[in-house]
C-alpha cells in the first residue's frame, strides 16, 4: 500500500489531525497528552504502592487515579498507531541510544518534562493544539516558556553534542 | 456520552494521531529545536498550519456556543512550568507525541523518557502535596490572585462575552498572524534556495 511506502507530508498529516482535533473538541475536549499521562502515574503508582497513595494529597485533590479517564486512552491510541504505522511500513526495529551521554540527557529530559508539565497543568499538545488555538491566555504564556526553553535546551545539546 | 464512548472515541483519535505522526515523522520538538538550530522548517510549516486550522475551528465553533474548551486559571507557573518542559523536551530529543510514536516504533530511548517523564509527575506530586502551588484546577475562581500568581480565566469566549465580538473575528486576527509568520518562513527558504543555485 502506497500509505506505508513513502513518508507522508507532514503538512497534510497536520492538516488531518486538526480537522480530528476539532471533531475532538467537540464531543470531547481539544487533544492533550500531559492529562492522560498524569493519570497513568497515578495509576502505576497505586499498583505499587495501594491505598498508600492516598497519603499523597496530589493524587487526592487534583489527580485522583480513575482508569475511565478519557485522555488515557488518547496516548494508549498513539502507540497503537505507532506500531501499526511502523510494522506496516517495516520501519518497527529495536533500536538503543548509543552513548552514556544521550541516556544521561534522556533521562534529565523526561524528568524535566514530568516536573513542566505538572508545574504548568499543559503539556506542549494542549499548548499548540488545544489552548493556543482557543485564544486561552495561558496559551501564549505557554508558548513563551516552551520557546524560551527549545533555545536553552539547543544552546545545551548543541554543547554537549557539539553540533 | 458514557465513559466506555469518551475512552473507544479518545483511542480511535489517538490511533489515527500515531499512524499519521508515525507516516508523516512529524515532531513538535524538531519544529521547535531544528528553526533554531538547523533553520530548517519542515515540521515548523506543519505546526503553523494545524494551528490556522484549530484557530479557524475552535473560534468559530466557540462563537455559536459549541464546543469544550480547557477550563482552569492562567498563571505564571505555565511560563515555568513550560520553559522546564522545553529545555526537557530537546535534552531528550522528543516531545509528548514523539515519545509515545518512536516507543511504537521500537526506540527504547522513546521508553525510557517516557519512564522518567512519569518519574517527573510523580516527583512533583510529593512537592505539589507540600507547597499546594499552583493551586488546584477546582479552587480556581477565575478571577486573579496575585498571592498565588495566578492571572485568571481568559479564552474566545470571554473575549466573545466581554467586547460583544464574535470569538470568531479575534481568531481570524490570530490567523493571519499565524500565516505572516508561515510567509516569513516561505520566503526565506526561497532566498536560501536561491542562495545556494546562485553559489553555484
Amino acid at each position: 500500500m502506497e500509505f506505508f511506502r513513502k513518508t507522508l507530508d507532514p503538512v497534510i498529516a497536520l492538516a488531518a489531525i486538526a480537522i480530528l482535533d476539532i471533531f475532538l473538541f467537540l464531543q470531547l475536549g481539544a487533544w492533550t497528552v500531559g492529562g492522560g499521562e498524569t493519570m497513568m502515574t497515578g495509576l502505576i503508582a497505586e499498583f505499587f504502592m495501594g491505598d498508600e497513595i492516598r497519603r499523597i494529597p496530589f493524587w487526592q485533590l487534583v489527580f485522583e487515579p480513575d482508569a475511565g479517564y478519557w485522555k488515557i486512552y488518547i496516548s494508549l491510541g498513539m502507540l497503537f498507531g505507532a506500531v501499526l504505522g511502523a510494522v506496516m511500513s517495516g520501519e518497527f526495529f529495536i533500536r538503543y541510544p548509543r552513548r552514556l551521554s544521550e541516556w544521561i540527557m534522556i533521562t534529565i529530559g523526561g524528568l524535566l518534562m514530568g516536573i513542566g508539565i505538572r508545574l504548568a497543568f499543559v503539556c506542549n499538545v494542549s499548548t499548540f493544539f488545544g489552548l493556543t488555538p482557543e485564544l486561552n491566555m495561558g496559551g501564549y504564556l505557554a508558548i513563551s516558556g516552551i520557546v524560551a526553553g527549545a533555545w536553552v535546551g539547543s544552546l545545551l545539546y548543541k554543547r554537549l553534542l557539539g553540533v | 456520552m458514557s465513559i466506555v464512548g469518551e475512552c473507544t472515541i479518545a483511542f480511535v483519535f489517538g490511533s489515527v494521531v500515531g499512524l499519521l505522526v508515525q507516516r508523516s515523522r512529524f515532531c513538535n520538538t524538531a519544529a521547535l529545536r531544528d528553526a533554531m538550530l538547523f533553520k530548517t522548517y519542515r515540521n515548523t510549516k506543519a505546526l503553523l498550519v494545524a494551528m490556522m486550522i484549530l484557530t479557524l475551528g475552535f473560534t468559530g465553533f466557540i462563537t455559536i456556543g459549541e464546543g469544550n474548551p480547557m477550563r482552569f486559571d492562567v498563571g505564571l507557573n505555565q511560563i515555568v512550568g513550560l520553559f522546564l518542559f522545553g529545555i526537557g523536551m530537546v535534552l531528550a530529543g522528543a516531545c509528548t507525541v514523539s515519545t509515545w510514536v518512536k516507543a511504537g516504533e521500537g526506540n527504547i530511548g522513546a521508553v525510557w523518557a517516557l519512564v522518567f517523564t512519569f518519574a517527573g509527575m510523580f516527583l512533583f506530586s510529593l512537592l505539589w502535596s507540600f507547597l499546594y502551588w499552583p493551586p488546584a484546577p477546582s479552587a480556581m475562581t477565575s478571577d486573579p490572585a496575585l498571592q498565588t500568581l495566578q492571572l485568571g480565566f481568559s479564552n474566545a469566549a470571554t473575549l466573545q462575552e466581554k467586547t460583544g465580538i464574535p470569538a470568531i473575528a479575534f481568531g481570524l486576527v490570530q490567523i493571519m498572524v499565524l500565516f505572516a509568520i508561515y510567509r516569513a518562513i516561505l520566503r526565506r527558504e526561497r532566498s536560501d534556495t536561491t542562495g545556494a543555485t546562485g553559489a553555484d
